[in-house]
C-alpha cells in the first residue's frame, strides 16, 4: 500500500510499473480502516480479523465488492 | 496468559517502546525463557499471522504495523521514531498506540516527500492510497501489498 500525491500519479506509477490499476483510497478511509484493524493492537486479545470481520470492517470504511473480498477468487 | 501471548505482548511492547525490533536474546530476559522456546514462539506467531519473520527465521521483520526494519515510511509519536511497513500501517502505528503523531513517507510515483500531521485525525493533504493486490492475496506475499 503506497502513497500517491494524486490519482495522476498512480496512473503513471501503475503504467510504469505494468501494474494494473486497482481501488484508490482516500486519506480519512485509511485513518478509519487503520482504528478498526490496529486499534487494539497494544491487548492480548488482539488478533487477525477473520474473513467476516475483514469485510465488515472493510465495509464500514466504504470498501466493498470483490478486490476487498479476502475470501474471493474474482478480482475483476 | 499463555506463553505465546505473553510473547506476543513482549514483543509489541518492545516495538513500543523502543522503536525497534527485539532480539530473541532480550525477548528470552523479558520472558525469563530460553531462547529455543522464544524461537519456537516466534514460528507459531508467524503461523498465525501475528509475526513476519525475516528469511533467517529468527528476527522479526513485521509485527504490523511496526516494521523491524527500516523503510520509507517514518512515524514520529513524542520522541520516538517507527518504521512502518506500508502506508496504511504508517497511519495503524498511531491507531495502535492511541497517539497523535507525523508522518513521513514519499509520492510513490514523483518521490516528492509527504508529510501527514494526525491530530485525532489526519490534516487533509494532496494524497490518495493504491493498494495494488486484492485482500485475498496479501498473504501470498505480505511484503509487496
Amino acid at each position: 500500500m503506497l502513497f500517491f500525491r494524486s490519482e495522476e500519479m498512480v496512473n503513471e506509477w501503475c503504467e510504469a510499473n505494468f501494474t494494473p490499476r486497482q481501488p484508490l483510497i482516500e486519506l480519512d478511509q485509511l485513518w478509519n480502516l487503520s482504528k478498526a484493524w490496529y486499534g487494539n493492537r497494544m491487548t492480548p486479545e488482539a488478533r487477525r480479523p477473520g474473513p467476516e470481520e475483514m469485510r465488515e470492517i472493510f465495509a464500514k470504511c466504504g470498501l466493498e465488492g470483490p478486490f476487498w473480498d479476502p475470501l474471493s477468487d474474482h478480482f475483476g | 496468559m499463555d506463553f505465546d501471548t505473553d510473547l506476543k505482548m513482549a514483543i509489541y511492547g518492545h516495538f513500543a517502546e523502543s522503536a525497534k525490533s527485539p532480539t530473541v536474546f532480550e525477548m528470552a530476559s523479558a520472558l525469563s525463557a530460553p531462547e529455543k522456546e522464544i524461537f519456537e514462539g516466534y514460528g507459531r506467531l508467524a503461523d498465525q499471522r501475528v509475526l513476519v519473520l525475516n528469511p533467517d527465521g529468527e528476527t522479526i521483520r513485521m509485527a504490523p504495523p511496526f516494521a523491524g526494519i527500516p523503510t520509507q515510511h517514518r512515524v514520529r509519536v513524542g520522541d520516538k521514531e517507527y518504521f512502518a511497513n506500508c502506508a496504511w500501517d504508517a497511519l495503524g502505528i498511531p491507531a495502535a498506540l492511541h497517539a497523535n503523531a507525523e508522518i513521513y513517507s514519499r509520492c510513490e510515483q514523483s518521490k516528492q516527500p509527504l508529510h501527514i500531521v494526525l491530530e485525532g485525525r489526519p490534516f487533509p493533504v494532496p494524497c490518495v492510497i493504491h493498494f495494488a493486490v486484492p485482500a485475498a492475496q496479501w498473504w501470498d506475499d505480505i511484503v509487496y501489498t
